[in-house]
């Protein structure tokens, strides 16, 4: 299962609903203990997907690679990934999954009319066919 | 011996190393030590065919391997891999 602590999730919050009606993305820091996560930073990344972003995100693998430094440098654990969905459901939809990495935890953040909604965490596949939802909590759930 | 950087998520496949030291003149020669040594890596950066998967990135130091010459790049005992994903994503579906 995976908390998220009370600064970074109201940082993702903050984000989500700063760029809403597009959509966000960030990387999650924090530490892995067994099938224990905890986040404790969240990293606001840009979101660089070419054309409307009000349904699409795509991350700059430089910026992964800065995301895993800062990791190290802090001496966390690079947990995962975090986005927005604006005006629908988070669900793991056919686009995060075709688009995903099995290695990490994804965190999907409801923004309906700006305002935050709800959030689930997902584990995909490596062969990208299923996701897997992750028991997530946050101060306020 | 060139540094290879291993993601959090892998670690459990390279006996909990953070970072490992393997030879190799070239980056391909690099990632097959790496998984030679830590079999179960394998599967989780290459395909069936044995190709890496579309979703992970190696790169040099700083620079993208697509842009040096992908799996030929030439590597020394001075430089770092780093193995990083490829994410995108959105609600949109298709």
């Amino acid at each position: 299962m995976m908390h998220i602590e009370r600064g970074p999730w109201r940082e993702m919050v903050n984000h989500a609903q700063a760029v809403y009606p597009n959509e966000c993305c960030g990387a999650m820091l924090g530490r892995i203990d067994g099938d224990n996560k905890t986040v404790s930073v969240a990293m606001v990344l840009d979101n660089v997907s070419q054309g409307s972003q009000a349904a699409r995100y795509e991350l700059r693998p430089e910026d992964l690679l800065k995301a895993d430094r800062e990791a190290r440098a802090r001496g966390l654990d690079m947990i995962g990934i975090y986005h927005s969905h604006p005006d629908c459901d988070a669900y793991f939809s056919e686009t995060d999954l075709k688009n995903s990495c099995p290695w990490y935890s994804f965190v999907v953040m409801s923004v309906q009319k700006g305002t935050f909604n709800h959030a689930n965490s997902w584990l995909p596949n490596a062969e990208q066919t299923h996701a897997e939802k992750e028991e997530l909590t946050w101060p306020e759930s | 011996m060139a540094r290879i950087l291993i993601p959090t998520p892998l670690r459990q496949f390279a006996e909990k190393n953070d970072n490992v030291e393997v030879a190799g003149a070239t980056v391909g020669e690099v990632l097959t030590a790496l998984t030679t040594r830590f079999p179960d890596l394998k599967k989780n950066l290459y395909n069936d065919e044995g190709k890496l998967r579309s979703f992970v990135n190696v790169y040099l130091n700083d620079e993208d391997i697509r842009y040096t010459g992908k799996e030929a790049t030439a590597v020394t005992d001075a430089d770092t891999l780093s193995i990083v994903p490829s994410i995108a994503g959105g609600a949109h579906v298709g």
